[in-house]
């Protein structure tokens, strides 16, 4: 038979009938239609046995408490861990972001030595016995030449065990210079034990203030413990209108706070102190100040007479005749009938509170402002009491052993220390880590030949980058203990990469301006992802390995049996419950509540006396305003610049996760372009409008930036937002916007050496 | 000639004698196709196409019932040959022995080797397939790889508890009577989709005779249907 | 068996956001993205196709410096109700593959991601730019795919993804509730993820329909409001602002248009 057309067509015929009376179309159609479905680049989550774990974030200093939800062994979201005392089921968005940080690609999946360049990013994988071999060895080598001193030490401004461990370290080896990065916590440490006699951070009782009177404070952008600040402020906002609460917001721009706030009190970049002196003028004058507490409990607020016969002026008479409303008035830029109101309403206020701390309160300031605002929480009584601020109590762990010290360590640890902190200089003050830079790059020698960096990222937020960048230059050797790959990090010529916080076990203290002591504990939520280690392991393997007294000091066998021992009797109960707290703490009552020399709440703080020679004494002692200038002339700089902190923008040591970037808005980022805040009647001068380019200057830096016109922002100032700019990282981070740190130089508080940065002149190019 | 040619003629000399038979219908009544003729056209022009098609339409069928499943599933082993008979007789709780919820109404599903080392821990038996469990999962700490029948796609949402706490329906009516099983079948992956044959179901044909012959939506929507659940979206889809 | 399932409980889902206590802090947002698989990629300033089922928007009341105000808006899916059968929400109307629907045990609007072919019909059709469409195949940096979450399907290039009220999470506490012999469950038991979340605690929800929820009470309040109330899309997410130009700013109404 041949094959023609005819008996094609035929047998097609039948081909199909046999076909579609066939199972094969109908299964295939249904088999591709699932094929379409189950494209194998989309992920499937695996699933698994659900369970959750408790443990505490320690991305910020809030310490919110967390419940991990884990579907087999994978972590696959942060939750707020219901009934924890600080966050009680809620979370802020960096924390709930923390899984992206424990599975991210900028984790450092194990030690590194640096095989290019500083800052190439060429780096060489090598073991764990390789990587400490060679720090041990660069570490002795230093100490034989009796150069112990010259080993630097950066570490977070943590309390905890760790950051302990590594001053310890530093204290046994032989050097002096151990720094904890700078936080606004130091400032209030200083202003507190001067005032109080205690230094420590403020505590605030948010929750029963009643009025709440913010210098600057970003009290829903991330300041104190985030979480518990923002659900203060839920409190605040109660619709029963007795109860509701009012809050008002001194700040030049319309910032978060200031957008929830009763009422905006606009004031000139870096003038708050002047205002808070302004309404101690009006409430002494008024005698509107809680007489019992100021009678009989506060040294000098009368002028007073010393013992040899002299004669001191008071804080009362300082305000009553230097912070009059007119005169404020001009420094401030508010007018005097609202600083009277203003004063007025918050001393009549049932629980009145002022708050102190730009923005996150990550950053120093003056120490002068820092008083003037604890100065009006005295002048209302609002100590140790409801409602009102006390010094932060913390829960007591067991003390470790005194470090004995061999010869090398105790003549390296008695060198003067680099950053000149407990100088004469500099009395009251622990670390000052904002004038290391400086103090490294003014020294010709090597005057630091060794750097450790722990849980910190000195590259990227210490203000005035680019003398950062020098200052790393001049250090031979840095080695790095951090988690991801930051700036410091890719600067660095080791890598010890630490675990993550939810693979490690590590103590955390009393999240910063909690009034109730709580400590509490980070547990291993999942094993270790990498080949890390944890900081605190490395830095007791590596002082062991020095031998000798150095190693002496360390007698635990490692970090989990040291952490176990220092929480003594607590540790069963933070094992099982996962914190410990002292619910029924009460400051101590206004007798017993000042340990400073007069025994009183100091408006004059006599431990001043000896500081600061250039200002005539009774001033030096008192609260005051003295404008902090930023540098540059306003002829040349016509322009303010202050940073815009975000809730939203993680500005510390740790990169902003993708998730938080992915939520901020288009008036902060468009591609990998910043933009900043200008009043449209700023920019009309200009001649700018919505989206142009310009670029932005100040004495230390420029920068190629956006303009986004806002009404909230007073003219002639810029905002630019504070943490992006970061060059390490990832794709998801790096090479985003403007370093805002870069633009602003260190403006050292004349009196503490500590930072008083607030912002920058600057000036604006149109291109 | 060729067959076209013949066939032009054949059709026309058909037309002429339809023509002329219509005219002449009454005297010619007696004229009949010559058989000869009517055979060889018979054949020509029904038989053999009648084959040449059911040729193709038996092959096609063929390739389509018999090839078809063949090519389509690809057969892999369990990597233990488990016994569910044996299990269940002695166990106490039935199917839920093994295959749990957990407190909050998940369902643990196949279990792990963690599971199973509740028992067998070292080896309580003698056969060669418990010794594989030991040897090669339990002591180094390995999962099992199981091939799972009745794996669904990930858009798919199925709650256990719903179905076994709550409608009280039996293990069998979806998964069969696989608690009698001596041996486990041999998994058939389906090579487009990636899913067990179970889920089509093991005739191709797709018809099923038991509630547990089949888990494809259809299923499901016709038993919720039947039982009056709901049968929105989101009830059995993420 | 028939006659459970006729008697099963329906709920009305909705949502009350307290505009007066929402700091714009954004935990809303995030928690949505870690709960539901939403993927990110490096650039996501274009805010059209940044993929953000909750988002936060911010609106002034337009006033120059110093009496400028600012209020931020979470907006999630508003799972429209629309009016009776002949009337459902935009975007159900508009779909042509029924693969959004309103689910009748719960009120909330669905989305089926692999029944959806992307016609985007239904993001033209919703009034509230709730609704997201996959520009790009979802991709997760290696390694960061082992933080998804097991009870939402991670979605494909071409589809239109939108907010679910974390209807797993509904699943979720049925099963609890099963597991327990319940068929019931409580207010706290289902929550989204964001109004469990947010630290201002401004997001309740729960199921309007009930009066032991907090919503319930929270609706009729005189502050409550919704978004576009006048297009009759009949939202189930409400919201509380004691600011009136809040109020007048979010229903777009016109100068020229009657203002009750």
């Amino acid at each position: 038979m041949k094959l023609d057309r005819r008996t094609f067509v035929q047998f097609s015929l039948g081909s199909a009938a046999g076909i579609t009376l066939s199972p094969l179309p109908w299964k295939l159609t249904d088999d591709i239609a699932i094929w379409t479905q189950n494209w194998s680049w989309v992920p499937v989550p695996e699933r698994g046995e659900v369970s959750s774990v408790n443990s505490v974030c320690n991305l910020c200093p809030g310490g919110c408490g967390i419940t991990v939800r884990k579907v087999g062994d994978r972590c696959t979201k942060i939750e707020g861990r219901h009934g924890y005392p600080v966050n009680n089921g809620s979370i802020c968005i960096l924390g709930e972001s923390g899984l992206q940080l424990l599975y991210g690609p900028w984790r450092i999946p194990s030690p590194l030595r640096r095989a290019g360049k500083r800052g190439e990013g060429i780096w060489e994988k090598i073991s764990w016995e390789d990587a400490i071999t060679q720090v041990v060895q660069k570490l002795r080598a230093l100490r034989q030449k009796g150069e112990s001193h010259k080993v630097a030490c950066i570490s977070g401004p943590n309390s905890g065990t760790v950051s302990q461990l590594f001053a310890r370290f530093l204290k046994a080896y032989g050097s002096p210079n151990f720094v904890q990065m700078a936080s606004g916590r130091d400032t209030e440490e200083l202003a507190m034990g001067l005032m109080h006699g205690t230094a420590s951070p403020v505590a605030y009782d948010l929750e029963h203030a009643s009025f709440i009177l913010s210098f600057g404070s970003g009290l829903i952008e991330g300041w104190g413990s985030p979480v518990r600040v923002i659900k203060a402020h839920s409190i605040w906002r109660t619709r029963n209108l007795k109860e509701r609460a009012t809050v008002v917001q001194i700040e030049p721009r319309l910032s978060r706070t200031a957008a929830k706030a009763d009422n905006w009190y606009p004031v000139r970049p870096g003038t708050e102190a002047a205002l808070a002196l302004g309404l101690a003028h009006v409430i002494v004058k008024e005698s509107l100040y809680e007489h019992r507490f100021i009678d009989n409990y506060t040294f000098g607020f009368e002028d007073w007479t010393d013992s040899s016969g002299g004669n001191h002026i008071g804080f009362k008479r300082l305000v009553l005749t230097k912070y009059a409303p007119e005169a404020v008035s001009q420094v401030t830029g508010l007018p005097p009938r609202k600083i009277i109101d203003l004063a007025r309403k918050f001393a009549k206020a049932k629980r009145p509170l002022a708050t102190w701390g730009r923005g996150k309160g990550s950053r120093q300031g003056s120490l002068y402002e820092c008083m003037a605002v604890h100065a009006l929480n005295a002048l209302v009584g609002n100590i140790n009491r409801e409602g009102g601020i006390c010094p932060q109590p913390e829960v007591s762990t067991r003390t470790w052993p005194e470090v004995e010290q061999d010869e090398i360590a105790r003549s390296g640890f008695g060198m003067p220390r680099l950053d000149g902190a407990g100088t004469d200089r500099y009395l009251h003050v622990k670390y000052l880590p904002e004038r290391l830079p400086q103090a490294i790059n003014e020294q010709q020698a090597g005057a630091v030949q060794a750097l450790l960096v722990h849980e910190a990222n000195p590259y990227y937020t210490m203000l005035d980058s680019t003398a950062v960048a020098e200052a790393f230059e001049r250090i031979p050797f840095v080695v790095s203990f951090s988690t991801y790959l930051d700036e410091t990090a890719q600067h660095a010529d080791i890598i010890l990469p630490n675990h993550h916080c939810l693979e490690r076990w590590e103590d955390f203290h009393t999240p910063i301006g909690l009034q109730k002591p709580i400590l509490a504990l980070l547990r291993p939520v999942v094993p270790p992802q990498f080949d890390t280690r944890h900081a605190g392991d490395v830095i007791i393997n590596i002082a062991k390995r020095l031998g000798g007294s150095v190693a002496k000091a360390f007698p635990w066998k490692d970090y989990e049996t040291l952490l176990k021992w220092t929480m003594g009797d607590k540790w069963n109960t933070l094992e099982k419950r996962g914190f410990v707290q002292e619910a029924n703490y009460k400051p101590p009552a206004w007798e017993e509540a000042f340990k400073t020399s007069s025994g009183k709440f100091e408006f004059y703080v006599k431990a001043l006396e000896r500081q600061g020679a250039s200002q005539p004494q009774d001033i030096r002692c008192l609260p005051h305003y003295k404008t902090v200038e930023p540098e540059g002339d306003h002829a040349n700089y016509p322009l303010t610049l202050i940073p815009a902190e975000s809730i939203r923008l993680a500005n510390g040591a740790i990169g902003n996760p993708p998730f938080c970037t992915k939520a901020l808005p288009d008036t902060v980022l468009k591609g990998n372009d910043l933009f900043v805040e200008i009043n449209p009647k700023t920019a009309s001068n200009y001649g700018l409008s919505e989206g142009d380019s310009i670029i932005l200057e100040t004495p230390k830096a420029r920068a190629k930036v956006l303009v986004h016109l806002f009404e909230g922002i007073m003219p002639e100032v810029i905002a630019i937002p504070s943490g992006l700019g970061h060059t390490a990282y990832d794709e998801f981070l790096a090479h985003k916007g403007v370093n805002a740190n870069k633009l602003m130089g260190v403006v050292e508080d004349p009196v503490s050496g500590l930072s008083a940065t607030w912002g920058a002149r600057a000036r604006i190019i149109k291109v | 000639m060729s067959a076209t040619e013949e066939k032009e003629q054949a059709v026309s000399g058909q037309a002429e004698q339809g023509k002329e038979g219509g005219e002449q219908a009454a005297g010619r009544a007696e004229i009949k196709p010559t058989s000869t003729l009517s055979r060889a056209k018979l054949l020509k022009f029904l038989v053999l196409p009648l084959l040449v098609f059911g040729a193709g339409f038996v092959v096609n069928l063929f390739i389509g019932w018999v090839i078809f499943p063949r090519l389509l599933y690809s057969e892999k082993d369990q990597p233990i040959d488990f016994s569910h008979k044996i299990h269940v007789e002695a166990v106490e709780e039935g199917c839920e022995s093994c295959h749990f919820f957990g407190e909050d109404g998940t369902f643990s599903g196949v279990p792990g080797a963690e599971k199973c080392a509740e028992c067998h821990e070292e080896r309580i038996g003698i056969h060669p397939e418990e010794a594989k469990l030991v040897e090669e999962y339990i002591l180094p700490g390995k999962e099992i790889p199981w091939h799972i029948y009745a794996r669904q796609p990930n858009c798919v949402y199925f709650s256990h508890a719903a179905h076994i706490k709550m409608a009280k329906l039996e293990c069998v009516t979806c998964h069969g009577p696989v608690g009698e099983s001596i041996h486990v079948k041999r998994y058939q992956q389906n090579r487009i989709t990636g899913y067990s044959r179970d889920i089509w179901g093991w005739r191709i044909s797709g018809i099923k005779t038991n509630s547990w012959d089949r888990m494809k939506m259809d299923d499901c929507a016709d038993c919720h249907k039947k039982s009056g659940a709901r049968n929105d979206c989101f009830v059995c889809h993420k | 068996m028939k006659d459970i399932h006729s008697e099963q409980k329906t709920y009305k889902f909705g949502m009350v956001i307290d505009l007066d206590k929402c700091t714009g802090c954004g935990a809303c947002m995030v928690a949505c993205m870690a709960e539901n698989n939403v993927s990110f990629r490096a650039d996501e300033t274009d805010k059209l196709r940044s993929i953000t089922w909750m988002r936060v928007y911010k609106m002034t009341n337009g006033l120059p410096f110093p009496d400028t105000e600012v209020c931020y808006i979470p907006r999630p899916c508003m799972h429209c109700e629309g009016s009776g059968h002949h009337r459902p929400a935009p975007c159900i109307a508009v779909c042509p593959a029924t693969a959004t629907d309103r689910d009748h045990e719960t009120g909330i609007v669905s989305q089926i991601y692999t029944r959806c072919f992307g016609c985007r019909y239904c993001m033209a059709a919703c009034p509230y730019h709730a609704r997201y469409f996959n520009w790009w195949d979802p991709k997760w940096p290696k390694g960061m795919e082992k933080y998804l979450n097991p009870d939402v399907s991670p979605r494909m290039r071409g589809v239109v993804e939108k907010c679910s009220f974390c209807y797993h999470r509904f699943q979720r506490a049925k099963n609890k509730a099963y597991a327990e012999g319940r068929r019931e469950i409580r207010e706290d038991e289902y929550q989204t993820a964001c109004a469990q979340a947010c630290p201002a605690g401004a997001i309740t929800f729960g199921d309007l329909n009930n009066p032991q929820h907090a919503v319930y009470k929270l609706k009729n309040s005189p502050n409550a409001f919704r978004i576009l109330e006048k297009l009759g899309t009949n939202p189930k997410v409400y919201y509380l602002s004691t600011k009136e130009w809040v109020r007048r700013g979010v229903d777009h109404y016109l100068e020229e248009e009657a203002q009750d």
